[in-house]
């Protein structure tokens, strides 16, 4: 069952614990208007993976859980889904650090991604010639065994690998991670042609925080588990703030957003 | 001279043959290490449970050989299912250490079963394959080699191309090879880990239940075919426990040293070397090629 509202994924207030113990999040919300692009900004450990993890259920085998709030895609709540389910829903997950079956090739690599859709050989055949025309790249190294491609060819490969299975959502778990600048503009042109020509929606966790944005349509900050900012993706370039902490454009010592926030409360009641 | 290189000949032929019986049993555990990247102990018990379920069907029940075959092989599939279901699936999340202990539970549970269901007694599997030399080969090469070897040796390279082509064109190979490469990943695509354990764990079944017929068949139906997956153990150290093929030339190389040098070497010993010269061969392997000839090196790239 889908539905005709404007967000293809709605998270409402979760809060995530893992081990029962570890409060991983404390309360996010977000939304992802179907066909956008949406930016989950954040340092290491604001909880970026963890909301991504959330949304694919991928949470259960790392045992975690959503303790409190809701999350609702095309319309239905994930709570009784499982990975393999999400997948057939059209929400795929791309993991962070790539993650490609290092001792196939690339081609089946790519192949095993359409592992949940019920295809014949020739309609695999005709989809692969599709992905390849965004992955050009791919497509000449398709017999080497992945494990011997390059990072950001590895990236490529677990995006074309999620792309195989057709989805209507990708979240993206730092796609840019340690690679070339030139690869990371290489990566978010796709990114950004995928979304424009096949119509997907995308979450996009991101420590990048300039590019992400400049590809994105709107942007959420997360710090230690909360939301802490949101806005559209050119609201947050031009933040002051924004700049000062997460683009480096600033004169004083790095801080957080907690810190600005408790200098802000200090400055109200001295005003 | 003549005679001794016959001879020789004769004892490296027998050795490779007997071999494909070690290879079929390694086999086994191949599969389910490839998936859950654990050794599982419990295929020795699933090799006596599998035979002792055969001779119960056709020898209690009197059902043809072809039929009995058949509901021992679905007699695994189902042990397989619970496996996965009773087993794997709460376990999903723990360590690998946990999921070996696990086998070795799962050991005791089947060859306690097995006993309840089918008695303790040995029993004699007549496969209608004598364990005598053929005589047409007797004849006409001199060589003295037991049928049984070569009917081992056949369905051997049966099941093996048949695994193979399975892994390497079908899409539950494609998923299977995934899984064994990164589960986490392989489930964020959609490929669903509990089909994929129920069929390894499954085909093992299955490859129990032939390894148990052939070594049945030389050596009775009996307690002592649970130890027999020791065997298995050089055999996996020289061959790599994540290989299909390594299984196979690693029990070819275990069955042809072990004879050749009981014959050769085990005199000065006083004879029975049999016994522990593969675990010697094993521990050189582990010393200086701990992969194994076709394990699966840990792909890093620099």
């Amino acid at each position: 069952m889908s539905n005709n509202s404007v967000n293809i994924l709605d998270i409402k207030n979760i809060e995530v614990m893992y081990d029962n113990v570890i409060l991983a999040l404390h309360d996010v919300s977000l939304k992802v208007p179907k066909g956008k692009v949406v930016a989950l900004l954040g340092a290491n450990g604001a909880g970026k993976s963890t909301t991504l993890k959330a949304v694919s259920t991928m949470l259960a085998s790392e045992r975690g859980k959503v303790t409190k709030g809701s999350i609702d895609y095309d319309g239905n709540s994930i709570e009784k889904q499982n990975p393999s389910q999400m997948v057939g829903l059209g929400m795929v997950q791309v993991l962070e650090g790539r993650r490609c079956f290092g001792h196939l090739t690339v081609e089946e690599n790519i192949i095993s991604g359409a592992y949940s859709r019920k295809l014949s050989k020739g309609d695999i055949d005709q989809e692969l010639e599709k992905i390849y025309t965004y992955f050009l790249r791919l497509k000449e190294r398709r017999k080497s065994q992945a494990a011997f491609t390059s990072g950001g060819e590895q990236q490529m490969i677990a995006v074309a690998r999620a792309m195989m299975a057709k989805p209507k959502m990708l979240l993206l778990d730092e796609p840019t991670m340690g690679l070339a600048p030139q690869l990371v503009a290489e990566i978010f042109n796709i990114v950004k042609e995928l979304n424009q020509k096949e119509g997907v929606s995308i979450l996009l966790a991101e420590q990048n925080t300039n590019i992400a944005l400049k590809n994105s349509d709107y942007g959420y900050i997360i710090e230690t588990g909360k939301v802490m900012l949101e806005g559209t993706a050119e609201s947050l370039l031009n933040n002051d703030k924004v700049k000062e902490l997460y683009l480096g454009i600033s004169k004083k010592g790095r801080k957080n957003f907690r810190d600005v926030l408790k200098e802000e409360s200090l400055n109200k009641k001295i005003n | 001279m003549a005679n001794e290189l016959l001879f020789f000949m004769e004892v490296l032929v027998g050795g490779l043959l007997a071999g494909t019986m070690y290879s079929l049993v390694a086999l086994g555990f191949v599969l389910i290490f490839k998936a859950s990247a654990t050794f599982n102990f419990s295929q020795g018990a699933m090799v006596f449970f599998s035979v002792l379920a055969f001779c119960g069907f056709m020898q209690d029940f009197n059902i043809p050989f072809v039929l009995a075959f058949i509901l021992a092989a679905f007699l695994m599939v189902v042990v397989g299912l619970c496996t996965e279901r009773l087993v794997l699936r709460p376990l999903m999340n723990a360590s690998e250490d946990t999921v070996l202990m696990a086998t070795i539970g799962l050991g005791y549970v089947l060859e306690g079963l097995a006993q309840a269901a089918w008695g303790v007694e040995v029993r004699r599997l007549d496969l209608g394959i004598g364990d005598f030399p053929v005589p047409w080969i007797a004849d006409n090469l001199k060589l003295f080699i037991s049928a049984l070897d070569i009917t081992a040796g056949l369905v051997a390279a049966i099941m093996i191309i048949g695994l193979f082509l399975l892994f390497k064109y079908t899409k539950i190979g494609l998923g299977l090879r995934a899984v064994a490469d990164d589960a986490g990943a392989a489930s964020s695509i959609g490929i669903p880990l509990k089909h994929i354990m129920l069929l390894v764990w499954s085909a093992a079944g299955v490859v129990a239940l032939v390894a148990g017929m052939m070594w049945g068949a030389r050596a009775g139906v009996q307690f002592a075919l649970v130890d027999l997956a020791l065997k298995a153990l050089p055999v996996l150290i020289i061959g790599g426990f994540s290989s299909i093929p390594g299984a196979i030339i690693g029990g070819l190389i275990i069955g042809a040293v072990e004879k050749i040098l009981e014959v050769y070497i085990g005199p000065f010993f006083g004879g029975a070397i049999e016994g522990w010269a593969p675990y010697v061969l094993a521990i050189f392997f582990l010393l200086y090629r701990p992969e194994g000839l076709f394990g699966e090196k840990i792909i890093r790239r620099v």
